[in-house]
Parts: structure tokens; C-alpha cells; sequence
């Protein structure tokens, strides 16, 4: 559903600190202390951002050897950038059932 | 790395029209608006149905509706009417709530109904009037950066093993 997930999307991106990790990760995958390098918050703090922006599945997380990464998951943001088209979408339905509706009633009058 | 503009640009950028003829008399198609037992019945989204609470076409009138998934997740949606003119225009505010009760974003929804040789032409115009301010500072800097490069950046992180 639409809503729904452009909600958990936009709670995460609410953030200035998870919007830096997703611009960050836009320039490939990266560890943990990668990430939180340039920040002048604790690795634990970071590590509670990414984790957020995990449930919100707008990172995903990989094993290289012992190195765990980080990369985006471009879709949900994308999702994001679509709006109008999800919008239009969702009204398009929406007059398509009008449509049918109004037939319906039109065709019960005498 | 791309950084969102300083000054977002206005919601301008987000806007849809729709146009669509129904073959049906104006009054009816405006009725089919402003009647909520009616409304309820094919607001949608497709497989769901809706609970009307609100719904009150005129000037200031409120509106409040749920929108139940078959899965039983229910959607939330508030707002109010700006302009009611029977039976050509209907203008109002509506907010996907999420789930404490707040808006996402609020979107300014006008329709006018325009009587063609007995048929109805509707237009809807969607505009964004607000969003969560970090959400639309987000979506801006995308505009510039993200959203070229965005598909091939999907590939490229689809790609790494």
C-alpha cells in the first residue's frame, strides 16, 4: 500500500544524520565505522541510526569475510520521487470506480 | 555528494492533473462527490472499503475516513473542504495521517465538473501543500541529485554481490 510505506520512508528520512548515511552510501556500500567516520556523534549512536533506517528498508546489510556493509536500497527513495505518478495512480483507480459507479446507478433508472 | 538546495523550492514540483469524461449528467457526478454514502463506495484504493466518519461538503467542513485493507491495516485520512460550488467545484484539503495520528503530507485536491453535451469532463488538480519540512528539503535535493542518477544507481547496488 502506497501510504503505508511512504510513511516508514519519510519517518526515516526525517532525520538529518540518516539522510548524511544514505548520501554517504549513494557513493557504494560501507561498514559501520566507514559511516561513522565523518560524524562527530558515537559509532553506538550511528549504529541506532542505521539500524532504523534497516527496519525502514532503506539499507540493507551484507558479510564480506568478517566486514559486515551497509548498502541503499535505491527503491523506497525512489518510491519517494515518484509521488505524483503513485498519486495519480491512486486517483486513476479511484474515477475508474466512479466510473463504474455512476453506470451502475444510471442503469437502474428507468 | 549532492546537497539539498538551501531554499526548497516551492511544492510546485509536486502537481498532477487528471482529466476524465464520465458519461453521466454533471449533477450526478458532483452528487456521487458530495453524497459520502456514495463516496464510500468507490473511494478505494481497490479491494478495500471505507469507514466514513466526516465528510461534510461545504466551506470548512470537516472530513475524516479510513481506508480498510483486506489485511485489515486500516489508513487514515483527515482534512476539510476550502471551496464547495454545486455542481462545479469541489476544493479540499486531505492528509495521510500516519500512525499517532499525524500528517505525513497534506495535499490541496481540486475538481471541477464541467457539463459537455450532457457527458461530465472532470479535472482533478493534486498540489502538495505541505510535507514533514525535512521530508520536502529531502525530496528537493533529490530532485537535483537523486533522481537522474537514480536507476543506475539501483543497478549499480543491485549489482554488488
Amino acid at each position: 500500500m502506497v501510504v503505508d510505506s511512504l510513511t516508514v520512508t519519510l519517518a526515516a528520512l526525517s532525520d538529518p544524520t540518516r539522510r548524511s548515511i544514505l548520501e554517504r552510501l549513494a557513493g557504494g556500500p560501507a561498514t559501520v565505522s566507514d559511516i561513522a567516520g565523518p560524524f562527530r556523534i558515537s559509532q553506538q549512536a550511528v549504529s541506532k541510526h542505521i539500524a532504523y533506517l534497516h527496519r525502514a528498508r532503506l539499507i540493507e546489510k551484507h558479510r564480506r569475510g568478517r566486514r559486515h556493509f551497509c548498502r541503499l536500497r535505491a527503491a523506497p527513495i525512489k518510491q519517494v520521487a515518484d509521488w505524483a505518478e503513485l498519486y495519480r495512480a491512486q486517483w486513476e483507480g479511484r474515477l475508474d470506480r466512479l466510473d463504474a459507479l455512476l453506470k451502475e446507478i444510471q442503469s437502474k433508472k428507468p | 555528494m549532492n546537497k539539498p538546495p538551501k531554499t526548497p523550492s516551492a511544492a510546485a514540483d509536486y502537481e498532477m492533473t487528471t482529466v476524465r469524461t464520465f458519461a453521466a449528467p454533471r449533477e450526478l457526478v458532483f452528487k456521487a462527490w458530495a453524497d459520502p454514502a456514495l463516496l464510500a463506495k468507490w473511494w478505494g484504493p481497490g479491494g478495500f472499503s471505507t469507514t466514513m466518519k466526516k465528510w461534510d461538503p461545504r466551506a470548512g467542513g470537516e472530513i475524516l475516513l479510513y481506508m480498510n485493507a483486506p489485511n485489515g491495516a486500516v489508513y487514515p485520512m483527515s482534512g476539510k473542504f476550502v471551496e464547495v460550488k454545486e455542481p462545479e467545484t469541489v476544493v479540499f484539503e486531505s492528509a495521510a495521517l500516519d500512525p499517532e495520528g499525524k500528517p505525513i503530507f497534506e495535499v490541496l485536491n481540486s475538481i471541477t465538473f464541467a457539463d459537455v453535451g450532457g457527458k461530465t469532463k472532470l479535472t482533478l488538480h493534486a498540489k502538495v501543500l505541505r510535507m514533514r519540512p525535512e521530508a520536502r528539503q529531502y525530496l528537493n535535493g533529490q530532485k537535483v541529485g537523486w533522481s537522474q542518477s537514480l536507476d543506475r544507481l539501483e543497478a549499480l547496488v543491485t549489482a554488488i554481490p
